[in-house]
């Protein structure tokens, strides 16, 4: 193939070899990330992709990651100066302007964060997220949720892996958790609704990424739909929760996934059942004859 | 009847072709004769556009003045009048976004209030709004304003209202009649919010205001502008325009007996670049943009554009 890919002209090249790619998925990637000089033709068309489409909903090994937020770096300058603030000042434009002020700028350079709090409550959203991420890859995460189970890394599920990866997501939150509330209740403005559910989401798809849930069916839906529930849930209980390692929130969360597992064995339950019922009526009726 | 009125449409289109003037593909080359220099304009005389007609750079600025010195005793009455009393909620929008004053303690003494330009701001609409809310929402008895106008008039009106007001005679407002293309009375990087509310429509030079701006701001100072827009809702701008172009003018007689100041104002905010050429204009003098860089008010009538003087690290 790759022989192949040398020998054709460029212009025609280019589609046939991403959708050759896109087959031989990990084979490609490895050879394409080693021996990246030989192949920088068939790579361009790669490469410029995550600048034509930046808001990409879906993960693909075969595209750079996406930066968790999009400010600019005045912006996440006041924004990182401004999170020192937040345990004492909570979420509010106080932190903003003493951010804006270790940051060296002046007190009106506030301005330059339009959606004023919301913005500083989306930048600790989006930077947490990527810490986690970050202590995924490092591989330490997993490792140390395993040994805390007396098991092996490999040997961990996926469940295992997504119940982990949320209680750590949560324990970041340990340090803000007395405003939380505050955060809570400004991101449940109607304005602010769209831009928090997706912020959502984005959590709930990269811990199931992460944990190495592969599945294209109908479940990607309802497992989004189930870990956000979970966290959202969770969060709500951590504000409240006074224990220091967030043990009472850690019960929470065992509990809601019991109880997501309750439900889901409920529903194939309910689903199996209708499937009998189904048949047995069709096998009824073609006993009394009917042409079914 | 209307065979014979397209036919005579016909002839006089035929005719007037036929009779064109000869127009020599080579330019004049008459020598002798001094058609040809008083022909040319001098060097300085640039045009540029006084609301729809073209008027020579040095005469916009005494067209405006006249303008503005014709309306200013009436220009509250007319505001509310216009905008059907919007202008009110604008504004108060306007200085609630940028929210001017410090409710935290300043860190040096420098530091204390911040210093606030008001651009074109003769009545004082803006700067006792930013006063008022500095005062009362941030308790920041320090901040002060500069109002800066190039009427001698409306600074007389805005001195008349701030008798009213707490502020009067007080270190914290000021009066300066200035031209806001060249302003050497202010040092560099000393002001830490420029506003300027529908005024820059009015400027001969918009980027040379922009690039003043830019060098009187601190690093991490804020230029905050307010003006006319292009709706971007085709009915809406439908009615918009009607009413700019039939009812303003009218209004303007009425009220104030001057028709074509207000023809001039409604012209001019039709000639004001888009929401989006302005941004690119604020970009061009070296402002960082927050966000989408400007916030649309009432369908984009009129819109808030903000810039940031980014901080040169060492």
């Amino acid at each position: 193939m790759s022989y192949l890919a040398r020998a054709l002209p460029k212009r025609v090249l280019a589609p046939s070899v991403a959708q050759s790619l896109r087959q031989t998925r990990g084979l490609s990637t490895t050879t394409l990330q080693t021996t990246p000089s030989t192949r920088t033709t068939q790579l361009t068309p790669r490469t410029n992709q995550p600048r034509q489409f930046r808001h990409r909903s879906y993960h693909s090994d075969l595209h750079a990651r996406l930066p968790d937020h999009s400010y600019t770096n005045s912006q996440t300058a006041i924004l990182t100066s401004a999170l020192a603030h937040v345990p004492t000042h909570g979420f509010s434009a106080t932190a903003l302007t003493l951010g804006a002020r270790d940051a060296g700028f002046l007190d009106v350079s506030v301005q330059l964060l339009p959606r004023g709090e919301f913005d500083l409550i989306l930048f600790w959203l989006a930077s947490r997220r990527g810490l986690l991420r970050g202590k995924v890859e490092e591989g330490g995460l997993f490792r140390r949720i395993a040994a805390e189970k007396g098991k092996d890394v490999h040997e961990l599920s996926v469940e295992e892996r997504v119940r982990g990866l949320l209680l750590e997501r949560l324990r970041m939150n340990a340090d803000v958790r007395d405003v939380w509330q505050d955060a809570l209740a400004q991101m449940s403005l109607l304005a602010n609704i769209p831009l928090s559910l997706t912020e959502l989401h984005a959590l709930a798809s990269d811990i199931l990424t992460l944990s190495g849930d592969d599945t294209v069916d109908a479940t990607w839906y309802t497992r989004r739909l189930a870990v956000s529930a979970i966290y959202a849930s969770a969060e709500v209980v951590m504000t409240r929760d006074p224990t220091p390692d967030l043990v009472e929130t850690a019960a929470f969360v065992e509990r809601r996934f019991d109880d997501r597992k309750a439900l889901a064995d409920k529903i194939t339950g309910i689903g199996q059942c209708a499937g009998f019922g189904w048949n047995t009526a069709i096998g009824l009726g073609r006993s009394w004859g009917l042409k079914i | 009847m209307s065979t014979m009125s397209t036919r005579s449409a016909w002839r006089a289109l035929h005719y007037s072709a036929k009779r064109r003037a000869f127009q020599p593909s080579t330019p004049y080359r008459c020598f002798s004769c001094a058609n040809r220099v008083q022909e040319q304009k001098p060097e300085n005389d640039r045009m540029t556009h006084f609301g729809f007609t073209n008027v020579p750079e040095a005469e916009k600025e005494i067209r405006v003045g006249a303008v503005f010195s014709s309306v200013a005793a009436s220009y509250d009455r007319m505001n509310d009048l216009m905008s059907l009393g919007i202008h009110r909620l604008w504004k108060d929008h306007f200085v609630r976004s940028l929210n001017p004053g410090s409710c935290l303690p300043a860190l040096t003494a420098d530091q204390r209030g911040w210093n606030i330009l008001d651009i074109a701001g003769g009545t004082g609409d803006i700067a006792f709004r930013m006063l008022d809310h500095a005062t009362n929402v941030n308790h920041d008895m320090e901040t002060r304003v500069t109002i800066s106008d190039i009427n001698a008039d409306m600074l007389a009106e805005g001195r008349k209202r701030s008798l009213d007001t707490p502020y009067y005679n007080t270190s914290r407002l000021d009066f300066v009649e200035a031209n806001a293309e060249h302003m050497p009375h202010i040092p560099d990087a000393s002001v830490d919010l420029y506003t300027v509310v529908f005024g820059i429509r009015n400027f001969t030079d918009k980027q040379a205001a922009l690039n003043e701006a830019y060098r009187v701001l601190k690093p991490g100072g804020v230029f905050a502008c307010m003006e006319f827009s292009k709706v971007d809702n085709p009915i809406l701008d439908g009615i918009y325009k009607r009413w700019n172009f039939g009812a303003i003018p009218l209004i303007g007689q009425v009220v104030a007996g001057d028709r074509d100041s207000y023809q001039y104002l409604v012209e001019s905010i039709e000639r004001f670049p888009s929401q989006e050429e302005f941004r690119g204009m604020i970009q061009k003098a070296g402002f960082m943009i927050p966000g989408q860089g400007f916030e649309n008010l009432t369908g984009g009538i009129a819109a808030i554009h903000k810039g940031i003087k980014p901080i040169v690290k060492a």
